[in-house]
Formats: structure tokens, sequence, C-alpha cells
């Protein structure tokens, strides 16, 4: 294990943008390519560098309910960023590698379970696409993802909001201040999954001492204690004191030094929008961390330790955050006891989305089946303007992969009962039991089959 | 009338190659401790019945300079490093005697860092005391801005004149630090005893009164004018290999098939890919003593296995080389090798089959196994590690990086269309090998000199780079290093980079008299992309190559069969 070298796979997509001054453009990754190759870090031993492919259709419907179907929602780019993350995956099971970082773009975690368009840059969430092949491919069942973005991975919590055999931590910029104004402490996941998702809303003007804080005291203490098999980050860097879409005052040496406590088994590139004075030092500081190379000369130029000291109110309020939220997960399993004794068979949930990127609100209706042996399948009735003025109201069916026998039927009956409905454009089935991937056009009565 | 010599490991091969044919052609045993002495009498061989005045080009590629780094010869030479933020500087483990020096620049050619006047002077005198006279100084990012290095070099020339300074950026302009380093620090280590050997070259020719023109090939293929070369000793590493490659390619000249050359020689066998007719290059450049390095090369893999690897019982078990101690027993070498266990078991009537069989006779005797299993035994392990050897190529180049989406979506895996067999042993294996792996082989009466073949007919090739960043005002070229300001008067657009690039190498091609191949140049590299601050573009960045690629001179029509 510990002669292994760190796989990375950098793959700027020097060809795809959202629009030409869009801060997802082409020179997003253009000045950490010179960085990580002056640097000539690809060619110590330490580090393996890997290529990238693309992701199956399959691949990107394991995670997604593409309205109305895949093609229309991701583009090749797309496919090459998330497939990018599974050839990653793919190097750390086959133990080629020790961990694996994959700077990819384009990013994904505010991409969620029904994507009717792009939201906050994303199309497809990459890390939840990695993760159902990761459980398919690899039957992983326990997993960590701890979102070190700046932004609340929205999109990431939505996926995973149902599913106690993933704990999502994020921590972010407080949601009153930053998009997309979510990631609230209260925000812990679905009834059976209570706990399992953890927000830390930080104050603006956080500092690596602040961080460090949260790190120490509540997301390892948390990890320590729910022991996933692997441990995800959805490693955003716009948390750094430069970035020019948010507020917070973390340094290249403090995302190196997280991921150095962290020792995640694969990090995935999200957001960070400071092109030239952050993203080539963090970037680095990430590789350096992850391959176990002394960080120690690493600085961004304009960095003097002693302008970063956090304030005694945000310290105050971060003990509060963490001591919060330490309790709330501690007293996860009361909740969800609590929730499973209720005796009703669906929780419902509305929910409106906004997809600031391409302009579409999407109502949803979602529906937990409340199980006795499981956390339950979930359907979700949605409905959304596209931008083609297109009106969609679809019917999506998720089971997961770790699911009781009776819920499996019952999801796939309820599949067949709706295709007789036709108020809905398509009905889809997500069977990860079976991996399959069902989706059926009511106007045109066909069906296809992943 | 064109000439090439190629000085390899075991022997030296040369041609002399006229209108489709081979005029003439020589071997010797290479004489690794005087390349000169080997190659010169390769040369008197050829120039038997030979109109000096009718040769138009000579080319050479040689071993000399792989072998001294290899070897670890040459002056005590400083490596001076000026490496800023980043790595730590434990990583730059290249040279025995490296220095630190403060100063940095970041990616855009922006001083973040003053170098340090008194940590220069002290550490000069420090090299006066220790009368170290090679010096190599690299600056990280130095490609973008060689102030610090032109610095150093200049204190040097003003306080220790005695000293001979290379620095990186004139070596090398692409990213990479390392490389860089490691490639300016050869350069120093290897440049003098280069230019001593390409002057008793000259000489030689002189005393034989040859006036041709003199090349050097490189290890991307071409060639370079030998006045060119004096400065360049690193772009000579592993020239045999492309020699045997740009062979590979003359003996079936016009097809644009996939094909794998296979150079089985003396020792060892040299394995390059021909991707739609063009030879693969190494995407991270030549790598020695376990250094990569900027120097443009193919694609090679090399494996200690040839046609007079010596069998040996060593304990119970068979032994296959990696040496070789003589010629084959068919050949009167007093050894069994891998040539006489093919010669003897497929009757293929090399030399004398009896000595063959005598000397094999004796390996399997000690083995207590029968003859026949011997050659088998010793066949399979000779066809398994070339088959390991050319799946291992294709990996890697499967896994090249890729960094633009249509790179990624219009990739096509690698279909082999055929094997091509070159060097002393290959006419032994090759066919066995082809039938082995069901693929087409291709065998030439050449091929046992084909990768001398290479060297006498390949074309120069020539790289020119350019760097622009017009908000940083900043342009580079390489070669040379030359950097320059673009001016602010106009708005520059991608056009005019390339033309910028285009006219450094018609410059370069007119002052190494290779005009007449500048109109062969093609773009390789266009990339431009804004400089968005908020959102406003505040300029532009580029990167642009054009490249004389590798290929054959305008007298060379081919070999007639």
């Amino acid at each position: 294990m510990k002669n292994k070298p760190t796989g990375i796979l950098f793959f700027p997509a020097f060809d795809w943008a959202i629009s030409p001054t869009h801060p997802e453009r082409e020179e997003r990754l253009l000045y950490t390519r010179d960085q990580i190759f002056e640097e000539g870090i690809m060619d110590l031993p330490q580090i393996s560098e890997y290529n990238p492919k693309l992701a199956q259709i399959k691949d990107i419907a394991r995670a997604h309910f593409c309205v109305p179907d895949v093609a229309a929602q991701v583009t090749e780019a797309h496919l090459v960023s998330a497939g990018s993350t599974l050839v990653i995956a793919d190097a750390l099971m086959q133990g080629e590698i020790k961990n694996g970082f994959a700077i990819v773009r384009p990013p994904g975690h505010h991409s969620m379970t029904v994507s009717h368009g792009n939201r906050g840059f994303c199309n497809i969430n990459n890390e939840a696409v990695m993760i159902e092949y990761l459980r398919q491919k690899y039957h992983i069942k326990r997993l960590a993802i701890v979102d070190t973005d700046v932004h609340h991975g929205d999109g990431t919590q939505d996926i995973f909001w149902h599913d106690p055999d993933v704990l999502f931590i994020s921590f972010h910029q407080d949601g009153r201040t930053l998009y997309p104004g979510s990631g609230f402490m209260e925000e812990r996941g679905g009834p059976l999954a209570y706990g399992t998702t953890i927000n830390i809303p930080l104050p603006p003007r956080t500092t690596d001492i602040g961080i460090h804080f949260v790190l120490d005291n509540l997301v390892m203490p948390i990890l320590e204690e729910f022991k996933p098999e692997l441990i995800i980050n959805s490693a955003g860097q716009d948390n750094h004191y430069t970035d020019p879409l948010a507020d917070m005052r973390f340094s290249a040496q403090g995302y190196a030094r997280l991921n150095e406590k962290l020792a995640p088994d694969i990090a995935v590139l999200e957001g960070g929008y400071s092109v030239e004075t952050a993203l080539p030092y963090v970037n680095m500081g990430i590789i350096m961390a992850m391959a176990g190379i002394d960080y120690g000369n690493l600085r961004e130029p304009d960095y003097k330790p002693e302008r970063f000291k956090e304030s005694p109110q945000n310290m105050e309020e971060i003990k509060g955050i963490v001591k919060t939220q330490l309790n709330a997960f501690k007293n996860r399993g009361e909740i969800v006891a609590r929730n499973r004794a209720k005796n009703m068979d669906f929780e419902v949930i509305h929910k409106n989305i906004f997809y600031d990127t391409d302009y579409i609100s999407e109502d949803q209706t979602e529906r937990l089946r409340l199980c006795k042996n499981c956390g339950g399948f979930r359907v979700i009735h949605s409905s959304a303007q596209h931008r083609n003025a297109k009106y969609y109201e679809v019917y999506c069916i998720s089971v997961p992969g770790y699911c009781c026998d009776s819920c499996h039927q019952e999801g796939i009956s309820m599949y067949n009962q709706m295709k007789n409905k036709s108020s809905y454009d398509f009905i889809y089935l997500q069977d990860r039991i079976d991996d399959q991937y069902r989706s059926f056009d009511i106007s045109k009565e066909t069906e296809t089959v992943l | 009338m064109l000439i090439g010599i190629d000085v390899g490991g075991t022997f030296t091969d040369g041609v002399v190659y006229h209108r489709n044919q081979i005029l003439n052609w020589a071997k010797e045993a290479t004489d690794s401790d005087n390349l000169a002495h080997s190659l010169l009498a390769v040369l008197d061989k050829l120039l038997m019945d030979i109109q000096f005045d009718e040769i138009e080009r000579i080319v050479l590629s040689t071993t000399l300079v792989t072998n001294l780094i290899t070897t670890d010869s040459g002056p005590r030479t400083a490596l001076i490093l000026i490496p800023g933020y980043g790595l730590p500087f434990d990583s730059y483990d290249m040279a025995p005697d490296s220095f630190f020096l403060k100063g940095c620049i970041d990616f855009r050619g922006n001083e973040l860092e003053a170098p340090d006047y008194n940590e220069i002077n002290d550490m000069i005198r420090h090299l006066q005391e220790m009368d170290i006279t090679r010096v190599a100084v690299a600056g990280k990012f130095a490609n973008r801005n060689n102030s610090h290095e032109r610095l150093v070099q200049h204190i040097f020339a003003e306080k220790f004149p005695q000293a001979q300074v290379i620095i990186s950026s004139q070596t090398a302009q692409q990213l990479n630090f390392p490389r860089r380093a490691y490639t300016a620090y050869l350069t120093a280590r290897t440049i003098e005893m280069w230019n001593d050997f390409l002057d008793s070259l000259l000489k030689a020719l002189a005393d034989r009164e040859i006036k041709a023109p003199v090349h050097i090939l490189k290890a991307d293929g071409g060639t370079m004018p030998l006045d060119a070369a004096r400065n360049s000793p690193c772009e000579t590493i592993f020239s045999g290999p492309a020699a045997s490659t740009m062979g590979g390619l003359a003996i079936t000249t016009g097809e644009s098939k996939n094909s794998v050359v296979l150079d089985i020689g003396g020792t060892t066998t040299d394995i390059s890919l021909i991707i739609g007719g063009q030879p693969l290059h190494a995407s991270k450049g030549a790598k020695i003593n376990e250094q990569y390095t900027h120097v443009k090369s193919f694609a090679v893999r090399s494996i200690p296995l040839g046609g007079d690897s010596v069998l040996r019982v060593k304990g119970d078990s068979l032994q296959i080389g990696p040496d070789r101690v003589g010629p084959a027993a068919c050949f009167g070498g007093g050894s069994a090798t891998v040539t006489d266990a093919f010669n003897y078991i497929y009757d293929l009537d090399i030399g004398s089959v009896s000595d063959s069989r005598d000397k094999l006779q004796m390996v399997a005797v000690s083995l207590n196994i029968p003859l026949t299993d011997l050659c088998h035994q010793v066949i399979q392990v000779i066809l398994e590690r070339l088959k390991n050897a050319i799946s291992a190529m294709f990996k890697e180049w499967e896994q090249e990086p890729a960094y633009k989406v249509w790179e990624v979506v219009n990739r096509k895996p690698f279909q082999l269309d055929r094997i091509i067999g070159i060097g002393a042993a290959s006419q032994v294996i090759i066919p066995i090998l082809g039938a082995d792996m069901k693929i087409e082989h291709f065998l030439h009466h050449c091929s046992p000199i084909a990768n001398a073949l290479g060297s006498a007919v390949s074309r120069p090739t020539l790289t020119v780079h350019v760097h622009g960043d017009t908000q940083a005002d900043l342009y580079t070229v390489e070669p040379g290093g030359k950097q320059g300001q673009l001016g602010k008067k106009r708005s520059w657009q991608l056009e005019d980079i390339k033309e910028l690039a285009s006219r450094h190498l018609e410059e370069l091609a007119l002052s190494s008299g290779l005009a007449s191949y500048a109109r062969e140049a093609q773009f390789f590299r266009e990339e431009q992309f804004n400089v968005i601050r908020g959102w406003d573009r505040l300029g532009k960045m580029f990167e642009v190559g054009i490249q004389i690629t590798p290929g054959f001179i305008e007298e060379f029509k081919g070999v007639t069969e």
C-alpha cells in the first residue's frame, strides 16, 4: 500500500466552455497545467498519470434521471469528465494506486437526481456517477463524501439524501451569503437516513484555522465513527482567499493539510474560479499531500500567514456549529428508529428546484417508502419547462442497490403500472439491483433499456 | 550518392545509397573505447571504388553521448537550480554537485522573488575553490522569463570567466523544469567531448579530401547539420533506435500501415511503432539514467535480447543473455546463442549448422534435456519476451494523456498490420515471430543494415515553438530561447503568432542550410486562450508549434528489393 503511487488524471477540457467569458471556460485549468507540468510532478515515481475515457450512457443513468434522456443532458465533455473519475476508481480498486485525484472539468456537485439542465455550472454529478459505479462493479457499500467546495454540494446531497450508507459532509460558506442558498444545519438527510447528511455552514472570511478546527473536531471524529470503506473528497477550491465568486480565506497550504488529514481515497475537482492566483497552487498542494510529498515550500506569491487570523466572532460561531452537528450525528439512530416506527407508507416531500445556469424551474414531489427493513425506495414526480420551451412531466422510480426484496419488487411493479398513465411524458426506473435502467416514452409507447 | 553510418553498441554499420540501390555496405565490430576509429574503419571500407565528389551528404548516428551519460563520464559539472516555490528541493536529485539559489518566477513570467547577489557571488567563489568549470543553470519558469538565469551567467562571465555556463532556457523552452535542468546539465557535461569528437571527425574527412556536408542524426529521426549539432549533444541520444525506425520506414516506403519495427541486433532489440506511416514520438521526451529530458525522441523500448545473446546453464536452469561473448557458433563463435537455436531447429542454413548443433548440444547435456527441447525452450522464451515488449508498447501508447475533448472522442484502438524486421538477427527470428503472432511480417534484403540506410536518407527535422501572452506582453521562441515583447500596438490573433513561428522556422532553416525543407513545415499545435478577469478580456495566450516532420530527403526514391 505504502509504495503505490498516487493516480492523477488531468483533464482540463481545453476545448469546452459554458460561454466565452463564463468562469467555466477553457482558461480555467491553463495555469494549473503550466504549474504542474513545469514542476514535473507527473514524472516523479510517487505519481502515476492516467488518461481519460468516455463514461457510458448507462453509467450516467445509474445516478441520474435525465429528462428526456441522457443524450439530451450530456455533451461529450461531460462524458469525459465523468468517465475520468471511473478511470481513477478502477485504478484504485484494482490496486494500482494508493489514492487518486481526478482534476477534471466540467464539474458536477450541483447536479441533482433529476437533471433537466445545467445548475451551478453542472449537468452531471461526477462523484455520484463514480459512487454508483463503485457499488455496482466493486460492491462497495459504505462511502463518505466530504465536499470541500465553498458552495453547498446540494446536488450530491439530493442524490444521497435517503441513503444511510453514504455519509455526505459539506462545509461551505453560509447559504445566506452564497449560492445555492442551502446547506443549513437542519438539512440532515431523509427520514431513514437522518444524520448521514451533515452540513457545516461557515461564516464568511473563515480561515485555515477555522476550517481545520471543523476538520479536527467534527469531520474526522464523524468519519472515525461512520467507518466508510472509501472516502471521496469533492474537491472544490473556491474557499481560497482569492476566489472571485466567494468570500473565504483558505490557503493552498490549508488545502494541502486538509487532504493530508482527510486522506481521501479519491479526490475529484469541483469549483474554484481563481484560475491564476489559487488553482495552480491549490491543485499542486492537493497532489503533493495525497502523494505524501512535503508541501512546506508551496505557497501563493502573496501569502502572508499573519494576515490570516480567525476572528473571535467567527471562532465562537464555528465552535457552536461543531457542537450542534456532533450531537445531531450522535443522536441519528434514535431519530431514524422513530421515523421508521411512524407506521405510514410513504413520506412526501415537495420541492422547487431552480436551475440558475439554464433558468429552469422544476417542481418535484418526492415520496420515500418508509420500509421496515431497509432505507426504502423513492419515487419522484417532476415537471419543468426546458429552455427549448418543451414542458416535461416525468415519473421516476429509484431502487437503491442495497434495499430489501420487497422494495425491489414494489419498485418494478410501480413502474409497470405507471406505464399506462397518459398524464406523464416519461416513466423511468432505476433498478440498481438488476443494474437495469428503463425509460418508457408514453406518447410513442416505446421503452429503452440500458 | 548518400552515405549513412550508424555506430551502434555492438556493430558499426554503413551504407552508400545511390538511385534506388545500395552501392556498398560495411559492418565492423564497435570499439567502444574509440568510436571514431570504428566509424572511420567503416567509412574507409565504404569509400572504396567511390568518387568522393559524388558524395552529396554523410549522415552519422552515434552512441557517443549516450555512452558518456550512461557511464557517468565527463568533467565534474555543477547544476545550479533556481526552483522558487513548489516541490521541496530534495525532489531535484539529478546531479551530485547541485546548488540552490533564491529567486522565483511564475507561469506568466512575473518575478515573485528577486535573486540574491551575495548568494550568487558566494556560490561562484565556492565553485572556483572546488575548480569546477562546467556549469548548468536552470530556473523554474525560465522558459517564460530567463532574466535570473542570464543574470547568473553574466556574473559568472565577470567573476569566473573560465567557467563554461549553459542556461536551461537555451537548451529547451517547453514546460517541465526538472527535464530542462537535467538536459542543461547533460549538455554542460558532454559538450566538450562531443565537440572534440566532431573535430576529429572533420579532420579525418579533411585528410581524405571529402567535402560533402556532414549531418548528425537526432533522436527524433531527423538530421541536423554538424555545425548546428555542436551546441546540442543531447539531441543525439537514442539516435541509434531512431536510425532503426527510419530504416524500417525506408524499406517500406510509401505505405501508411500500422507497424512495429523490431531491430534485432547482437545484444539488444529496439522496438518502435509506426502509426499510419508516422513514427510514434515519446510524449514525455527521451529518458536516460532514469531521468526524463527535453530531448524529442521516438517512443522506443529496448530489451536486452539479441541474436548473439549467449545461452548458459546457471544452476539447473537455462539463462539467455543478457550479454554477448562473440558471434553465434554458426559463424565461428565459441558459445551457443539465440541465433544457433533458430538455425538448428528451423534448418535455416546460416553459416555452419553443425557448429550450431555442437555448441547447443553442450548446453543440452548440461541441462540433461534433448537438444530439440532446448531449442524449443529458447525459442519460446524469445517469442514471449518480444511479444510482452510489443504489448507493453501498445499499452504505453494507449495510456498517452489527452487534454481536449476531441482527442478523447477520436481515440482509436491500435490495430497492428505488420512487423518490420531489421538488424542482423531479424532474418532468423522475425518470420517465426510473425507466424506465432499471426501477423504479416516484412523483411528486405537490406534489413541487416537498414539502420545505416535510415541514417543515410533521413531528412532534417526542425521544430519551432512559440508561446505568446499579450497581457504580459511576452513571447518566447524555441529553439534558442529568444524572449521578447510582442508590442501592444495591435491586437494579436492566432494567425499572427503562427506567422511569427513560421518566420522563425524559415530563418532558422536558412541559417542552417535547410531552406529547401522549410516549405514542408506543418503546424502541429495551435492553442489560444482568452485571459478573462471579471467579464473583460484582458489578453490572449497562444501556444503554437510548427515542425518539419521526420521523412526522407528528395534524393531518396526507395530501394529495389
